[in-house]
């Protein structure tokens, strides 16, 4: 996975090749801006893991001793067990819905030239650049106008409309360098049209589609704002984390949680870029 | 080639916007004719040939294949099939289930499937290769494997867009004659789309030459070379001097004309030249030319100039040789074999042209 800050590690470091090797030593104020960089950005994450292996509930140096008695017990807590199965239910129809959006929008979009494209591209977009808490507490008004209960369904409505531009960004790439003729050989020799799509368009995105799903269920995993507005008496794992974190002795069982989930999501993202990646890669 | 009508295209137009792609087409093409549509870029061939084959809507027109009026018969109905510019192989299948492709619609048993992904992969030279992956194909095959998915469905037409521009030069020649030799056996009738008109000449039975949206000829390569029906065309076939002409007498099948630097002249009247005027263009080959120090014998005009510049094409040297009163300078091809004489810049040379080699181009202002 490319993060802006490797990126930034990278590059200066490229360029100091191609110059001439014998130069009088210059402390490398750009490496040590990168590394001290990433130390901030991953240390404190890095302590979340670390403390949950801790025999103690509290979160100090010296640490008491190894235990895993904290891991242990998330199997007994059957409401932290309900919020888990609330959020992959939550996940997996977002991901779902926001995929199949996605990929006709991003379809259209990279296929097709028409009035408006650029306009309800960039509103399909908007969602990355309004704070969560606004779009949050109009969802809530609208919702309760309309008659819905905060519930899974309302969390449900709004996690599409967080993960949608992830889906139609992803999309986008994978139908980028997908040649158009590929879709009209299908139909010339005789496919029709839902059958060109079935046979040709989706196995050659499939791996963006894959992608998606991977990203999409992330975004809505990992979402607190609006489910926490949204989800009423159901709550979502952050949700639930969010109410657990003020009872001290609860601390080192949301501190595994966290870790589980934090190593769940990295390797979910790592599988996606590397079916994103296949997917620019296959045409 | 027979004598029944496969194609039938009339007054066949196309719009995109206020640009009219396609402007009157008519064009009637006889079954297993090898025919080109040859013409620059954005000229509307391409348009033409995707109308044929059913990607785009015609605005006003009919086209009939095989006497069936194709209006509203979508391109997965018509008994078309087409070779693309990108050869559109599908990435995610083998080369077996890529000729295989159309074969899953038409009902046959697995074993008759087989047999003829065999077949047509052996018509291409490409046989037992099924199993090889999409990426693992050079240009050529991937070109072969376009040909075979298109023919294994036995289409009484065959369409290919630009089939041989993605391939090197030695490799195109070679799959020219292929692609002709393949073509007769076959007897399908294909219609080609390209902008290289030796491709078009040596492969085609006839020739329609396009120029922005308008059909301006349609020939054999022989008749479009030696009687263009206009400039464009002339110019846009082979290498052609232009000179003008001014009628001096009319014999009927001849005309006498005074040509611009060559003096008094008799040609043949070019019956397929779109216009006529006693302002006439007069076209002459440069290889019809004869170059020489002193003045050639036995030719029915001669011009003096001077060697303006010389250039070396391997097979032939042109020379470009200036005279008083004309603008542009006169082309010389001479073949370069037993080539002796050498003529350098600056040197004084005659230039001598046979009426034969004179052709009428129809009216100047055209």
């Amino acid at each position: 996975m490319s993060t802006p800050a490797s990126d930034q590690l990278n590059k200066p470091m490229a360029s100091s090749l191609s110059k001439p090797m014998r130069k009088p030593f210059r402390f490398p104020w750009l490496l040590a801006y990168a590394i001290g960089y990433l130390i901030f950005l991953y240390l404190p994450v890095l302590l979340l893991p670390l403390f949950s292996f801790n025999d103690g509930t509290i979160v100090a140096f010296p640490m008491k001793g190894f235990t895993l008695k904290w891991y242990a017990q998330l199997g007994e807590q059957d409401t932290l067990l309900q919020a888990m199965m609330n959020s992959l239910i939550v996940g997996a129809v977002t991901a779902l819905v926001a995929t199949s959006l996605g990929l006709f929008a991003a379809r259209a979009y990279v296929r097709y030239r028409f009035k408006g494209r650029e306009l309800s591209e960039g509103l399909v977009m908007l969602p990355l650049v309004i704070p969560g808490i606004i779009v949050a507490s109009s969802m809530l008004v609208l919702f309760i106008s309309l008659g819905l209960r905060p519930s899974l369904t309302t969390v449900i409505l709004g996690h599409v409309f967080v993960a949608l531009p992830f889906a139609v960004s992803i999309m986008k790439s994978a139908f980028d360098d997908f040649d158009q003729s590929l879709e009209e050989a299908a139909f010339d020799l005789g496919e029709s049209v839902i059958g060109t799509f079935r046979r040709v368009t989706l196995p050659i995105v499939a791996p963006g589609i894959v992608a998606s799903l991977l990203v999409t269920f992330t975004v809505s995993f990992d979402e607190f704002v609006l489910a926490f507005f949204l989800s009423g008496n159901q709550p979502t794992l952050p949700v639930y984390i969010w109410s657990q974190i003020r009872f001290p002795a609860k601390l080192p069982n949301t501190l595994a949680l966290g870790s589980l989930l934090l190593l769940a999501s990295v390797l979910l993202l790592l599988t996606a870029e590397y079916f994103r990646r296949r997917s620019t890669k296959s045409t | 080639m027979t004598d029944q009508n496969i194609i039938e295209i009339s007054g066949v137009e196309k719009r995109f916007g206020t640009f009219t792609a396609v402007k009157d087409l008519n064009l009637t093409l006889k079954e297993g004719e090898f025919f080109s549509l040859l013409g620059p870029s954005g000229c509307g061939k391409t348009t033409a040939l995707r109308m044929i084959a059913g990607f785009q809507d015609h605005d006003a027109g009919t086209i009939r294949i095989a006497g069936q009026d194709m209006a509203h018969i979508p391109a997965n109905k018509r008994p078309a099939n087409m070779v693309f510019q990108s050869y559109a192989i599908f990435p995610h299948l083998n080369v077996g289930d890529n000729v295989a492709f159309g074969l899953r619609k038409l009902g046959l048993s697995k074993a008759e499937m087989k047999d003829r992904v065999a077949e047509a992969l052996e018509m291409v030279e490409l046989g037992g290769l099924q199993a090889r992956k999409a990426d693992e194909l050079s240009g050529g095959q991937r070109q072969r494997v376009a040909l075979a998915r298109a023919l294994v469905m036995r289409p009484k037409v065959l369409l290919l867009d630009e089939p041989l521009s993605a391939l090197d030069k030695n490799l195109r020649e070679a799959m020219q004659l292929e692609m002709r030799r393949l073509q007769q056996k076959l007897g399908i009738t294909f219609v080609m789309v390209t902008h290289d008109q030796y491709e078009a000449m040596t492969m085609s039975d006839r020739i329609g030459v396009m120029f922005a949206g308008k059909l301006e000829q349609v020939d054999r390569p022989e008749v479009l070379y030696a009687r263009p029906c206009n400039r464009r065309v002339a110019s846009f076939i082979g290498g052609m001097n232009f000179l003008d002409a001014r009628v001096t007498g009319d014999n009927g099948s001849t005309v006498d004309v005074n040509v611009q630097g060559f003096g008094p002249l008799t040609i043949d009247v070019n019956p397929n030249a779109l216009s006529r005027s006693p302002d006439l263009l007069a076209g002459i080959r440069p290889e019809q030319l004869e170059i020489g120090a002193e003045r050639p014998e036995g030719y029915d005009a001669c011009l003096q100039g001077i060697v303006s510049d010389i250039a070396f094409y391997g097979e032939s040297v042109h020379y470009y040789v200036r005279t008083d009163g004309m603008e542009d300078p006169v082309s010389v091809a001479v073949p370069n074999y037993f080539h002796t004489v050498d003529h350098k810049r600056g040197d004084q040379v005659w230039l001598g042209v046979q009426n034969a080699s004179v052709i009428d181009l129809g009216a100047r202002e055209a």
